[in-house]
């Protein structure tokens, strides 16, 4: 009886420590996930900086302009035309207006 | 005998080992109690690790959601000196990478103090060689830095950041409270390593991220018009230019754009002179631009109709002592003409009927001598004179713009009144701001201020201005498929050498709005000391064309009126 009684109690113990040791290293764990975390959020920082920067407006400009070679349209280019037939276009409305661009020669830069 | 001695060495035994026992005993009274508060504190202090963790900086996205600025964690360089080697040699490892003097370096590296930061915010790539130096007593943290990913632009607007990621400047400073993150102290726990183990008690709570926000510019328009003045600016060999696009029924600001522009991201060494808003900060004398405002207050006090004759004196008048020129050597002109033409003999004859006060009184009611309230740091009132402290001729002086100082940001909101159908607006920057989790905490909502002059006031002056364009001074601002209505300005600027008007140093500016029937923007130019040409017809006026131009594509406002009439006009 005693035997089993000091038996239990060492159990018990056994069992807190295994407790606590497995709390610390729970513990170590969500600190690792934790840094990886932190690790995956600069990452996308950085990649939404990288969006950020490779779709600004001047980059795309330039892009267009110095690597594809595109250029502004220049007057007779763009041809605006009424499907209403001359009538004017009611004031804030794109019903009945379409912006029609034809004819567009493709140029180069040399 | 022998179970005498053995009795003796039992009892020294049980003696040797009951003090010893008592030793330990005392010892555990001695630590658990009589310096248990002691000794807990102090293990505490080992073991409890607190840290200050403040929350990131909101973002600062356009109207579309594209970032203007944000957060990146880059390194940091610290010392413990006490832990350092050979200062002189490592200060000069150090110098190299972080492109600095190595004196300066050294003398941290041999300062008192346990702690000395070396270099904050670095690039990442400095981070990286000064972790290869692997020296004892030298690390590498990664602190937050606010970064503005579009570089110049917007830069004006934007503001920036310091060192400590409070708000400087811009919109950094005047929305401080809403962007910056909250502290939160947290407590872990570590080991005999310095690891962190595990938060004592609860998960403490995470730091609060700063609210995101949100602006009326949107980055495309913004672009169109940076670039636009920086090719006017540049071409016509000017100072510096501003040119503002406002959406005239709201007052939301579509686009500041100054120039010269700086880099955010690369602020030291520059001086305020190169940041500063001068859209909102500088006052200059508006010139022929005052005209429209001028010809509002005839037109609502019914001192002239829009068919009211006014002679021209051919084109030369005295008043005060001092002759007014005009360009043109006019007789007789209607009031139409007078503003088309930008007559300055029209113009000072209009203001004499109008009168002191109740000119002072429609400049004030258009916002002229208020702040406009715009949710932007630094903004000037602006001067104007109240008729006591006017001399002599600034009636006159006022019917053309000069002796009367306005802001940028205040003709372009009062240009947006004439296109509002005479609603004064307060012009705004930031649409909204919300939490990192979504509510919003801020929304803005239009706000008008007065309506200074009557619709039919409004509508006449509209088709005033329109002829403005449409055949007056203004005619290289017509844009094809669209009506446009506005005024140019030439503003003489005062030599501060003589204190007179310069006859060379001058404003070349165009204000108007676009369609004219249903305006969707209201665009200001203001090109400060051109050298190619001065005339506000020649030097704004083409900038507002392409940029109308541009701008209308985009927002794909639909053409206006017969396109047979524009396509003939062009071609």
């Amino acid at each position: 009886m005693r035997t089993i009684a000091v038996g239990a109690v060492m159990a018990l113990l056994l069992l807190y420590v295994w407790e606590r040791v497995d709390l610390v290293q729970v513990g170590y764990r969500i600190q690792q996930l934790k840094a990886e975390r932190n690790a995956l959020a600069r990452e996308q920082d950085e990649l939404r900086v990288r969006i950020s920067q490779l779709t600004s407006p001047e980059r795309l400009a330039r892009v267009a302009t110095e690597q594809l070679g595109m250029i502004r349209p220049i007057p007779g280019q763009v041809i605006l035309v009424s499907l209403g037939a001359g009538r004017p276009a009611a004031a804030s409305s794109s019903e009945g207006m379409v912006r029609v661009a034809q004819h567009i020669p493709i140029q180069r830069k040399p | 005998m022998s179970t005498g001695r053995s009795r003796v060495r039992h009892y020294v035994a049980v003696i040797a080992l009951m003090a010893g026992f008592a030793v330990v005993l005392f010892q555990l009274v001695n630590l658990h109690v009589l310096q248990a508060a002691k000794l807990s504190l102090k293990a505490d202090r080992q073991h409890r690790k607190v840290v200050h963790v403040e929350g990131a900086r909101g973002t600062i996205v356009d109207r579309n959601g594209k970032v203007l600025a944000m957060n990146v964690e880059v390194p940091s360089v610290f010392g413990m000196p006490a832990l350092l080697g050979n200062p002189t040699e490592l200060a000069r490892d150090l110098a190299t990478v972080l492109h600095v003097r190595p004196g300066d370096i050294k003398k941290k590296l041999q300062s008192d103090r346990g702690f000395v930061w070396i270099a904050r915010k670095l690039d990442p790539e400095q981070g990286r060689k000064v972790n290869s130096l692997r020296q004892q007593g030298l690390g590498v943290i990664m602190e937050r830095r606010r970064y503005y990913p579009k570089g110049p632009m917007l830069s004006h607007v934007l503001g920036f950041a310091g060192i400590d990621n409070q708000g400087l400047e811009g919109l950094e400073l005047q929305y401080e409270s809403y962007l910056r993150g909250k502290k939160q102290m947290v407590v872990l726990q570590r080991d005999g390593l310095g690891r962190v183990v595990f938060p004592t008690r609860s998960e403490p709570q995470l730091p609060v991220t700063g609210h995101s926000t949100t602006l009326t510019i949107d980055e495309v328009i913004q672009y169109i018009a940076e670039k636009e003045l920086e090719d006017a600016v540049t071409k016509t060999g000017a100072k510096r230019g501003v040119l503002i696009i406002m959406e005239p029924r709201t007052g939301a600001v579509l686009a500041m754009a100054l120039t010269p522009r700086f880099d955010p991201n690369a602020v030291r060494g520059l001086t305020p002179h190169r940041w500063r808003n001068r859209a909102l900060t500088d006052v200059y004398e508006p010139g022929s631009t005052m005209k429209m405002f001028l010809a509002a207050a005839a037109l609502e006090e019914g001192t002239a109709s829009s068919e009211t004759m006014i002679y021209g004196e051919n084109g030369r008048m005295t008043v005060a002592n001092t002759v007014i020129h005009d360009h043109d050597e006019s007789g007789w002109m209607t009031f139409t003409q007078v503003i088309q033409r930008s007559s300055n003999i029209g113009a000072v004859k209009i203001a004499m009927s109008v009168g002191e006060e109740r000119l002072y009184r429609y400049l004030r009611a258009f916002g002229f001598g208020d702040r406009t309230e715009i949710d932007l740091p630094g903004e000037s009132a602006g001067l104007v004179k109240a008729p006591p402290r006017w001399g002599r001729r600034t009636l006159a002086s006022m019917a053309i713009g000069q002796e009367i100082a306005v802001t940028p940001i205040q003709l372009v909101t009062a240009a947006a009144a004439i296109a509002n159908g005479g609603w004064l607006m307060k012009p705004f920057v930031v649409s909204e701001i919300r939490e990192a989790s979504g509510k919003i905490v801020f929304q803005a909502t239009p706000q008008i201020r007065r309506r200074p002059v009557s619709p039919e006031t409004i509508q006449t002056l509209g088709h005033i201005l329109e002829g403005a364009v449409a055949h007056g001074t203004g005619t290289r601002a017509s844009v094809l498929g669209y009506r446009v209505a506005g005024k140019t300005g030439t503003a003489q600027k005062i030599d501060p050498e003589t204190g007179s008007y310069s006859a060379t140093k001058f404003v070349a500016s165009f204000v108007g709005y676009v369609p004219a029937e249903d305006p969707r923007l209201t665009i200001l130019v203001a090109i400060d000391e051109p050298r190619t040409e001065s005339w506000g017809g020649a030097v704004a006026a083409p900038v507002f064309r392409r940029v109308a131009e541009r701008v209308l594509r985009y927002l794909e406002v639909p053409v206006q009126g017969p396109i047979k009439l524009a396509m003939a006009t062009r071609n």
